[in-house]
């Protein structure tokens, strides 16, 4: 079943063209100097009941603005949107009651009260029976160990704590659609993966239809079937997880702080790694930041140790950091035609 | 409904977070009504009757005038400017609920856990230290009803000022202002017969008036027929759907501004 529809969607925002300084500043307030920003210009897709979709893209890629208008916040400027046959625009009260929202930055909770405080609003907002409330706390509960939280003033929470309760709050209602945005955001590996799997548990035990974005493709990987990737408004990709991971999933960039650096550094690494690992290596060198050479490594094509260990053997290494492939790269090499 | 209750319950519960804040304001209350007594008696000094109020009845209306201010002062539009700005209205968008509802419970939490912490200080002081002579009469029985829709119409005017928010970045300039024309125009800070005749007139056909004038003459001159109570009350009724139908044709077009050019 087709839960959510979009068809050509768009979203265009009018700015104001700010000048710099005072002078600037004083102009700003009788300008009419606009600019069109297409936030989300013309994107299709279709989202089954039951899907976990990674709605993924680097900052300012659209990401917010289209969850903003699933979720009946803001208004498209053009194109078709249903959810649940219906325009969340339009039935905003209606729609609320199918579906769930994190906004990862933000929260849902009562500050000033206990957790269990917040819940209890809840269950009068979405009208929750006792039993149902009871049941699904209980759940939980069981999944995340919540009930230590719940007498605790939400200010006093910690970042993650505090996620693990927005997401419990967001499904409380046993929405049909739940939104997360960023849900992730600035947390430590353990409880990122507590979320991960509380996420896949809901979506297993409920078929809840669960709509993600992310700047973590580890949250993708761990959790989604799907991916679409959008970048300044348009849709890069969408299709299976399996073909992005096996492309990216493999790929690690060693950072490395070479001893007398010049201008030929890189230039002679270059050659050196041809001359070792031949010429069709997968193996791209970039200068990204000062004093640090970036060597992205495509394990498939070339071992990680042993790149590693043929430049420690012919250079001097102060340092050296191994990162996994970011977002931005993935979306870049996305354009360069990786997916094609 | 339901779920208003409940935005109010846990209004109430911040409410008692805040409760020492509610000490200093009660204190700095009667600090004010002080003043107020010194002020006043030297105006009356040699005369028992000006505009046709005695010194107790003024010095009543003044002192119930500041202590009524502090339960309408909720701070509404502030808190609905800093959602705007943060954000924050967005996740009560994606809330079957409405703004204009959750807004007004959630700020008469803070008037309904003060109400006693508020008013018995002052009550203590006009009764034990000023001493002053209290007239009885049918205007204390209205004079709840009238409190509650003084508080609806001075909610209303809060919320539209909030709504700015959407248009703008700092509501600081319009609230300062909403907040100087109301306290002289509403006769919270003087009784509005101390106004010249023309003003008065005028004055009656705005509904700031129906914000504090109306309460304290209640209590200020309760004796009168309760005929005249009745239209008072119906002045105030009419003001406040008034001022409920503009909160929303205003919400209306403001979340328009958020709708289309986005948050």
């Amino acid at each position: 079943m087709t839960l959510i529809h979009l068809q050509d969607l768009s979203k265009h925002f009018k700015i104001l063209n700010r000048h710099e300084g005072l002078k600037g500043a004083v102009r700003d307030l009788f300008s009419s100097d606009y600019r069109m920003v297409k936030a989300v210009d013309g994107i299709s897709f279709d989202i089954q009941a039951g899907d976990i979709v990674g709605y993924i893209g680097p900052n300012g890629a659209g990401k917010s603005t289209t969850i903003k208008m699933m979720t009946g916040i803001l208004k498209p400027t053009g194109g078709t949107l249903l959810v649940n046959g219906l325009s969340p625009y339009e039935n905003r009260i209606r729609q609320a009651m199918i579906m769930g929202v994190v906004f990862g930055q933000r929260t849902q909770l009562w500050w000033d009260l206990p957790v269990i405080e917040s819940f209890k609003i809840l269950k009068e907002v979405y009208k929750i029976d006792q039993k149902l409330f009871d049941a699904h706390l209980g759940m939980f509960n069981d999944l995340v160990g919540l009930k230590t939280l719940f007498p605790q003033q939400v200010r006093t929470l910690s970042l993650g704590q505090r996620m693990l309760c927005d997401i419990t709050a967001s499904f409380l209602h046993n929405p049909q659609v739940v939104f997360l945005d960023e849900p992730t955001i600035g947390l430590d590996v353990s409880i990122k993966a507590k979320i991960r799997s509380i996420i896949l548990e809901l979506n297993r035990t409920r078929n809840t239809t669960i709509i993600l974005t992310t700047h973590d493709l580890g949250d993708v990987q761990a959790l989604c079937r799907r991916i679409i990737i959008i970048d300044k408004g348009k849709i890069l990709y969408d299709g299976e997880i399996k073909r992005v991971t096996a492309l990216f999933g493999a790929y690690r960039t060693l950072k490395l702080q070479i001893n007398d650096y010049s201008d030929t550094t890189l230039a002679t690494l270059r050659q050196q790694l041809t001359g070792q690992f031949g010429a069709g290596n997968g193996i791209t060198i970039a200068q990204t930041e000062e004093f640090w050479t970036d060597v992205t490594i495509d394990q498939a094509r070339a071992r990680l140790s042993d790149v590693l260990g043929f430049i420690m053997s012919n250079f001097s290494v102060a340092d050296v950091r191994i990162v996994e492939i970011t977002m931005e790269d993935v979306v870049r090499r996305v354009y360069e035609g990786a997916l094609q | 409904m339901r779920a208003y209750l409940a935005f109010l319950r846990g209004a109430v519960l911040v409410g008692m977070v805040y409760r020492l804040g509610f000490l200093f304001t009660a204190l700095g209350n009667v600090v004010y009504m002080v003043v107020a007594y010194f002020l006043w008696r030297s105006i009356y000094v040699g005369q028992t009757s000006i505009h046709g109020l005695t010194f107790d009845q003024a010095l009543l209306y003044v002192a119930l005038g500041s202590t009524v201010f502090i339960l309408l002062k909720t701070f509404t539009d502030w808190g609905m400017a800093q959602e705007i700005r943060d954000g924050t209205v967005a996740v009560f968008l994606t809330k079957p609920i409405d703004y204009q509802f959750y807004t007004f419970f959630t700020n008469l939490g803070f008037p309904l856990t003060s109400l006693v912490t508020v008013i018995a200080p002052t009550v203590i002081l006009l009764v034990f230290f000023f001493r002053i002579h209290f007239d009885f009469g049918p205007g204390y029985l209205f004079f709840p009803l009238s409190l509650t829709l003084a508080f609806i119409i001075s909610f209303h005017l809060d919320y539209l000022i909030g709504l700015t928010g959407f248009y703008t970045e700092s509501i600081w300039g319009i609230s300062i202002t909403k907040e100087i024309i109301v306290s002289v125009l509403s006769g919270m800070l003087l009784p509005l017969q101390f106004f010249p005749a023309a003003v008065q007139q005028i004055l009656a056909w705005l509904p700031f008036q129906a914000m504090y004038f109306t309460p304290l003459m209640m209590v200020t001159k309760p004796g009168q027929n309760v005929s005249v109570f009745l239209v008072m009350l119906g002045v105030q009724a009419a003001w406040t759907a008034a001022t409920f139908l503009i909160c929303r044709l205003a919400y209306g077009r403001a979340i328009q501004v958020l709708r289309v050019a986005g948050g």
